[in-house]
């Protein structure tokens, strides 16, 4: 459990940091928390199972019915990792306490709990043998590399730069993703040791080439190779010690640890080697190039990361055991001398404030150890004996010879690695050693906190060299070991007689002097070639970023239109091809029935004056008339109800019908009524072709539908038990009240909810639109008389109709329609405020009572059957008269309220407008 | 016996319960802090009857309420089984969270314009929908979303209102045809509008004409309320208009409602995916739907300059991806649907939520203008980036689950066009990465634009119902497992475990002897 | 007969389509509400048009005998009563479009548009 305790520690303690971080001075708090990477540094070291070349692992469950679980897993690679991570994980912090002390507290404390966090998510990284847990880790990495180069609020560059690593890399992760998923479907597995085990089957596959793809995607964005390098150098927006940890130490390496984990299934495909090989030398040009052009003393380290990163990708892609040694190697050493160099870079902008190398010079006065140990490290980078550079670079070029590909990469190797040395030159002599009294004076000396971090690593660079055996026994082996498979006799010396990697070495170093002394001229040389700018990848991103905009305007131009009658006809449209394109799978022609069978006249005559109305509302000019119409076909549509056997629905047609007609009136009369024509005849054309189209649609489904058998159980149902289990002779109000009541209940709760709108849209409130019209119309003498004739008339009309509902025609929505004519008239007559005298209720209470009625009317039933809405009757004898009585009456009572209060308020709310 | 009714109605509370309250609201509208702790009262039992649904549903199988006793396919009767459980209670997760939100969004002004019985009715309406086994009666709950929708809207009565209202009105009324004469059809081809002896009758009959048609005619139906291309114009018409916590409510519980029809409709009644379907050609419409969906709202989303727009292009853009899954007509690709829908849910209100505070706090919600709310708000900036980074699919967040789940379901199917979707599902996951970051870092991270105008105090409820919504994200992240194994189940119950077809009649006749 | 009747049930329903197309705000409810006509007489017609007898139980007798299919009807008033609740609801907006926007067309209200409309240079607030 040593390793989990591990990771537990570091995200704890990330955490508590921020607190902790809070509490401590600006002079103790990079100390303070480089206690954490400290002693997880110490933790890592402690585990000896590695010298022995075991591997831990350790298992917990997560989610086993999608197969992740979070499988810990420390071999030597990862031990590597972990060690560079934790160790200059604790010098990082210990030199961002010193170096952001005069950032506020609250910032500094933000930035190097980023660090911390940061650290806990390239341990799980790298420790995570589950694919999916480290594609986890994989994206955390990425969101806080955004927060930390963008951790200057300020800059809108930093913001860019922030963005754009955020996007690049966050994007190869999806790539990434896919990968782990289609790796996840081929082998039913997201284990990597299983996944390195079965390399063979996988590269069977189908999907191999889209695995591999989104595996080299991922690596490559994250390892800044070619054509994704561009990111790394717009990431120097920084601060220095990010820069230093995240992109130059650990974080761009995870590229290097995926494709070396993956190795063994790139080299089981065809191409795979070549591919990586190639964008590797392409990447290293490109790094090379860039670096000599490069003014910025971070700009110049961030282009030989590139380099280097390339160099990596490409032992990585090389066969043969010393590829391996050679990757390892070069890993550990460029993690020393570069960090170095980024710390000394930081250290100089921090007391200079300057950033182009052209305007610094013999800082060794005022910077002297960082002095030293940027020459310590430069040393190491280009690869002098003794140093751990020198090492590294005999590997790579044994790796080259011994591996089976042809002089264009050494060729491309020797001169990149020249370029490098010229830079090492150049990015220490340069700025400490050459071109005194260019700086005067320096706003910071030298503090302990920012000297620790370079010193070390510039030391270690020296001693590991020196003292070969014990780094090599416990982490370059067992790294070794775990990257190529098996064992590796690895000599780690200075001295191995003149062998052809020494010449090698020999002509690197030759051509890297010539470099170096020609720096200048070479330099701008390079920067006047302009030419090549364009074709930057750079450019090609923000091309990219500039299309996206521009296919994000023009949809949006497209969907967000205001014309509401193109919307319909696009809506439409859809319909009707939907059910076109059913069809025309389906493949089914429609069914006829048989002849026009029982075609009576005087029905057929209504039917066709529901046409006609229908007709006259489309044809007409003048609002009126269109409401006339549409009135007419409603009230026929009646009479084919009442014809056809259903006078329930013809009642209710009518009264609605005949409201609708009253309400509208109310409402148009603030309206002009002289309607222009809004739609240009061949508008009006296309919309009445896309009416027939899907009227003709509509028309064959009824045919066939008509054509087909009828199913006839569940009304039989309904005829048969209505009068013997619900009691009712009517048993279309049977069904609304109790088969489907619950329906019903909905449908008041609707009409209920509508009354609260009818208030809210138009009853009073301030600021009320300040306009009147004819303040209150002058009522006929005669309707002022018959008022409370009609009034009461109807209001007993309207009980009478609810009561006998359940078996006659009637109900309680029609009930409730009669009894609102009743109060219509009244305001018709006298105005909305005399009948809302005579109501007494407010129209909201009345509403508002009904669902309430009607919802509780349920509750009796699930009490005593345990049904909701099952209705329980009451006999009772009054006055010997036998009453029977059941909740669905209380349900059709508060149906007649909620009707009634909701009609009314609308009334009361339209003809309110219609009176200012 | 009040315990037995209690436990008898299990089903039918979280539609009750809301009604109720929504009368009793309208009732008390003149005392608005009664109004209140109705109302919150309320939406906390409904959560409450909600979740132990899903744990009765989960170990007994489907919980059924016959109203008024007559069993299916006679009477109406409620079927909550996993997924209408799951799904109901997660809109009681968000219904909680507004009301939270509320207390600092809705003042008296609002709650006598009708808040509260309007907002209680939708959550009745949406739960409804979610546990109806009755076609007809699932039309009826839609059209009290509907109705109760176009008064939230217009709560403030702002012309902007209006005229989102009345376009968001009409073309929804279009869907609600659509969907009635699907009904009407298939009643008359079958007989019946009880879903579970819809799909017994239909499943593995042959193709008719009235059949397509009612099928396509309410799958245009639903896709328009759902939000599908190219039937969405109503939805970035008129949500942008809504007062800030309506907003999060209508992207939390609409479409997703429409969507959760959806499944119920094509994979109960219609068997799709069960290889004898009466209506094929379902899943490459379904297909094409989503993926022009996905890229369509994705790109107009990085064009808006308005958070709420921003974000109501997003809440299709996620939609596509449930359809997604349910394009697949494959197990894993329902299940993924699924869990998706329970995500997209939480998140899109918690966005939303998010949105009004950020007006809250810098004014307006326009990205030009706004700027420099981390530096006031740093934990409230977190909650937000958190439920960004869920939406773009950032793991361990349960938006990166989403995904990958329906990604993987699509590569399980391994034909080219799955592929292909996939493909535009890691495109259009890629495309929300970079809009939610250019909103995060124009809200929050940069300072304020000209800086003249400083960052005001967000109040606690805002920020406690964002939070809310990030905590549940990230729960569901970490918790997957459970989530999945309830997604499966729901899967599970709705194709393989159909309720069993009651007797109705003996069942009427054991019950009750007048 | 039944034929006859889904024809006026579709052709009712394309006249409802086609004023609901227009722009003006009154013209289009007025379209809709008579959409709500025609889906109400497809409904209707689920039940086939079989007798002109009213599902009523006659004195006497117990059980329902040769008559029209009543739960079609049942559908259909529901189906009617959310129509009107719709209708009056969309008239309410109208008119209170006329009050906002001065206008009845829906070309010319473009309120919801321009807020916050990424095309229009200016930040636009509605504050």
């Amino acid at each position: 459990m040593m390793i989990s305790a591990l990771l537990a520690l570091s995200l704890g303690g990330s955490i508590a940091a921020w607190p902790v971080g809070r509490l401590l001075g600006r002079r103790t708090v990079g100390w303070a928390l480089a206690l954490l990477p400290a002693s997880l540094f110490a933790g890592f070291l402690r585990v000896e199972a590695i010298v022995a070349g075991r591997t831990i692992t350790e298992r917990w469950a997560w989610a086993p019915s999608l197969g992740v679980e979070l499988t810990l897993r420390l071999d030597g690679f990862a031990f590597l990792f972990c060690l560079l991570i934790t160790g200059i994980g604790t010098l990082v912090v210990i030199y961002a306490g010193a170096y952001l002390s005069e950032k506020p507290a609250s910032a500094r404390v933000r930035f190097l709990v980023l660090l911390l966090l940061f650290m806990t998510a390239m341990l799980g990284a790298v420790l995570a043998d589950d694919l999916i847990v480290l594609f986890l880790f994989w994206e955390a990495t990425s969101v806080l590399s955004f927060l930390l180069i963008g951790f200057d609020v300020e800059s809108p560059s930093a913001r860019r730069a922030a963005l754009m690593s955020l996007r690049i890399t966050a994007g190869g992760g999806l790539a990434l993703l896919a990968a782990i998923l289609l790796i996840g479907v081929t082998l039913g597995t997201y284990s990597l040791t299983e996944v390195v085990a079965r390399a063979p089957e996988l590269a069977e596959s189908p999907w191999i080439v889209a695995i591999l793809g989104g595996v080299f995607i991922g690596a490559f964005t994250k390892s800044a190779q070619f054509p994704f390098h561009f990111w790394l150098p717009n990431a120097m927006q920084a601060p220095t010690p990010a820069s230093a940890y995240l992109h130059s130490a650990t974080m761009v390496k995870l590229g290097i640890y995926l494709l070396a984990r993956f190795e063994p299934v790139i080299g089981g495909v065809r191409g795979g080697r070549d591919l990586l090989i190639g964008v590797a030398l392409v990447t290293m040009l490109v790094g090379a190039f860039q670096a000599l052009r490069a003014e910025n003393y971070k700009a110049v380290l961030a282009y030989s990361t590139v380099a280097s990163l390339g160099i990596l990708v490409m032992l990585v892609g090389l066969n043969g055991p010393m590829a391996s040694v050679a990757t390892v190697g070069f890993l550990l050493a460029h993690a020393l001398y570069k960090a170095t160099l980024f710390f000394c870079a930081g250290t100089v902008l921090h007391a200079t404030g300057l950033s182009k190398l052209r305007q610094m010079g013999g800082l060794r006065r005022f910077l002297p150890v960082t002095a030293a140990a940027s020459l310590l490290a430069s040393l190491s980078m280009a690869g002098l004996p003794p140093f751990l550079g020198f090492i590294s670079k005999e590997f790579l070029f044994e790796a080259q010879i011994e591996s089976s590909w042809n002089e264009v990469p050494m060729a491309i190797a020797v001169l990149v690695n020249a370029v490098i040395v010229g830079v090492a030159g150049v990015v220490t002599l340069r700025p400490f050693f050459m071109g005194h009294g260019r700086v005067l004076e320096v706003q910071h000396r030298e503090v302990p906190g920012l000297l620790v971090g370079p010193v070390v690593l510039a030391l270690l660079g020296l001693v590991i060299s020196v003292e070969p055996d014990w780094i090599d026994r416990t982490v370059l082996r067992p790294a070794v070991t775990a990257v190529y498979g098996q064992p590796v006799d690895v000599q780690v010396g200075l001295w191995h007689g003149v062998t052809p990697m020494l010449l090698l070495s020999a002509t690197v170093l030759a051509i890297g002097m010539l470099v170096f002394v020609y720096w200048v001229p070479l330099h701008q040389r390079l920067r006047a070639h302009t030419l090549l700018d364009r074709y930057e990848a750079e450019h090609a991103y923000d091309a990219l970023l500039r299309r996206i905009e521009a296919a994000g305007a023009g949809v949006a131009r497209r969907v967000q239109r205001a014309d509401l009658r193109g919307n319909l006809r696009v809506v439409l449209a859809a319909a009707a091809g939907f059910v076109l394109w059913g069809l025309v799978t389906a493949g089914v022609p429609p069914r006829v029935p048989d002849g026009w069978g029982d075609l009576r006249i005087g029905p057929g005559m209504v039917a066709l004056v529901v046409l006609a109305g229908g007709v006259a509302a489309t044809r007409a000019r003048s609002l009126l008339a269109a409401m006339m119409g549409t009135g007419l076909a409603g009230l026929a549509t009646a009479l084919v109800f009442l014809m056809n056997g259903a006078p329930d629905l013809a009642l209710t047609q009518f009264a609605v019908e005949s409201l609708v007609v009253v309400l509208l009136t109310a409402a148009l009369l603030p309206l002009p009524l002289a309607t222009p024509s809004t739609r240009a005849p061949h508008e009006r054309r296309r919309d009445a072709l896309l009416a027939t189209g899907l009227s003709t649609l509509l028309f064959a489904a009824l045919l066939d539908m008509t054509a087909a058998p009828q199913r006839t159980e569940v009304s039989q149902f309904f005829g048969a038990r209505s009068y013997l289990e619900a009691f009712g002779r009517n048993v279309v109000n049977v069904i609304l009240v109790d088969f489907r009541g619950f329906d019903t209940l909905g449908e008041t709760t609707v009409i209920a909810l509508s009354a609260v709108i009818a208030w809210s849209l138009l009853g009073p409130r301030v600021p009320r639109e300040a306009r009147f019209l004819a303040s209150s119309r002058p009522a006929a003498f005669v309707l002022l008389k018959a008022v409370p004739v009609f009034y009461w008339l109807l209001l007993a009309l309207s009980v009478v109709v609810l009561l006998r509902g359940h078996n006659e025609v009637g109900g309680g929505f029609v009930g409730g329609l009669t009894g609102a004519l009743a109060f219509a008239i009244v305001s018709l007559a006298h105005g909305v405020s005399r009948a809302r005298k005579t109501l007494r209720w407010h129209p909201l209470a009345l509403a508002g009572g009904g669902l309430l009625l009607a919802v509780a009317s349920g509750v009796p039933g699930l009490v005593t059957s345990g049904a909701y809405l099952g209705h329980v009757w009451i006999e009772a004898n009054v006055l010997g008269v036998q009453v029977k009585q059941g909740t669905t009456l209380l349900f059709d009572l508060g149906v007649y309220l909620a009707v009634l209060g909701t009609v009314l308020a609308f009334l009361f709310g339209l003809s309110r407008e219609a009176e200012r | 016996m009040i315990a037995d009714a209690l436990r008898d109605g299990l089903a039918v509370w979280p539609v009750v319960i809301p009604l109720g309250a929504a009368a009793l609201t309208v009732l008390l509208r003149h005392r608005p802090t009664l109004q209140r702790s109705a109302m919150e009262g309320a939406v906390g039992l409904t959560l409450a009857a909600a979740a132990v649904l899903v744990e009765r549903a989960e170990r007994g199988g489907p919980v059924v309420m016959e109203f008024g006793g007559w069993g299916a396919p006679f009477g109406i009767s409620f079927v909550a089984d996993l997924l209408g459980a799951v799904l109901c209670t997660a809109a009681g997760v968000v219904a909680l969270a507004v009301a939270i939100f509320a207390r600092a969004d809705v003042r008296a002004r609002r709650r006598q314009a009708g808040f509260d019985p309007l907002f209680l009715g939708m959550l009745a309406a949406v739960n409804g929908a979610f546990l109806t086994g009755d076609i007809f009666n699932l039309y009826v709950w839609f059209e009290l979303m509907l109705v109760t929708a176009l008064g939230l809207v217009t709560l403030d009565r702002r012309r902007v209102q209006i005229d989102g209202a009345l376009r968001y009105a009409a073309m929804s009324m279009m869907g609600a045809t659509f969907m009635l004469v699907g009904i009407g059809l298939i009643y008359g081809e079958t007989g019946t509008l009880d879903m579970a002896h819809l799909s017994a009758a239909l499943v593995g009959r042959a193709p008719s004409v009235t059949l397509t048609a009612s099928a396509y005619l309410l799958l245009a139906g639903l896709a328009l309320k759902a939000g599908m291309f190219p039937l969405f114009f109503w939805l970035p018409a008129s949500y942008h208009t809504a007062p800030s916590g309506v907003a999060a409510a209508l992207a939390g519980l609409l479409t997703k409602a429409a969507f959760g029809a959806c499944l119920r409709i094509l994979l109960l009644v219609f068997g799709l995916g069960s290889g004898a379907t009466p209506v094929p050609g379902l899943p490459p419409l379904l297909a094409l739907l989503a993926a022009a969906t996905m890229l369509v709202s994705v790109l107009a989303a990085i064009a808006q300059v308005d958070i709420r727009r921003v974000l109501a292009f997003h809440v299709m853009g996620q939609v596509a991806y449930l359809v997604m899954g349910l394009a697949l007509a494959s197990a894993f690709g329902s299940a993924a649907a699924v869990f998706y829908t329970v995500h997209t849910m939480l998140v899109q209100t918690g966005l939303f939520l998010g949105a009004g505070a950020i007006a809250r706090a810098g004014r307006v919600y326009d990205l030009r203008v706004l700027g420099g709310i981390m530096h006031e708000h740093p934990f409230f900036s977190a909650l937000f980036a958190v439920l960004a980074l869920s939406i773009s699919g950032i793991p361990p967040l349960s938006g990166f689950w989403a995904k990958a789940l329906v990604i993987d379901a699509a590569l399980r199917v391994g034909t080219p066009w799955s592929g292909w979707l996939a493909a535009i599902a890691l495109l259009t996951g890629f495309l929300t990465l970079y809009s939610m970051s250019t909103v995060w870092t124009r809200a929050f991270w940069r300072p304020r634009p000209g800086g003249e105008r400083t960052v005001r105090r967000i109040p606690p409820a805002m920020v406690a119902a964002v939070g809310l919504m990030a905590a549940c994200t990230l729960s569901l992240g970490l918790g997957i497992e459970p989530a999945v194994r309830l997604s499966r189940g729901a899967e599970r119950q709705l194709t393989s475990n159909r309720p069993p077809i009651h007797a109705g009649p003996a069942v009427g006749l054991a019950r009750r002897t007048p | 007969m039944s034929i006859l009747l889904a024809f006026v049930a579709a052709a009712l329903f394309g006249a409802g389509l086609y004023m609901t197309l227009s722009r003006h705000v009154v013209r289009m409810v007025l379209g809709l509400s008579m959409l709500t006509t025609a889906v109400n007489l497809v409904l209707f017609q689920a039940g086939r048009i079989r007798s002109a007898e009213p599902p009523l139980i006659p004195e006497g007798a117990e059980r329902l005998g040769n008559s029209a299919d009543p739960v079609p009807q049942a559908l259909v008033l529901t189906a009617i009563v959310i129509g009107f609740a719709l209708t009056v609801i969309l008239v309410a907006l109208a008119l209170r479009a006329w009050g906002s926007h001065r206008t009845l067309s829906t070309d010319k209200m473009r309120s919801a548009q321009a807020l916050g409309d990424p095309l229009t240079p200016e930040p636009h607030d509605d504050r």
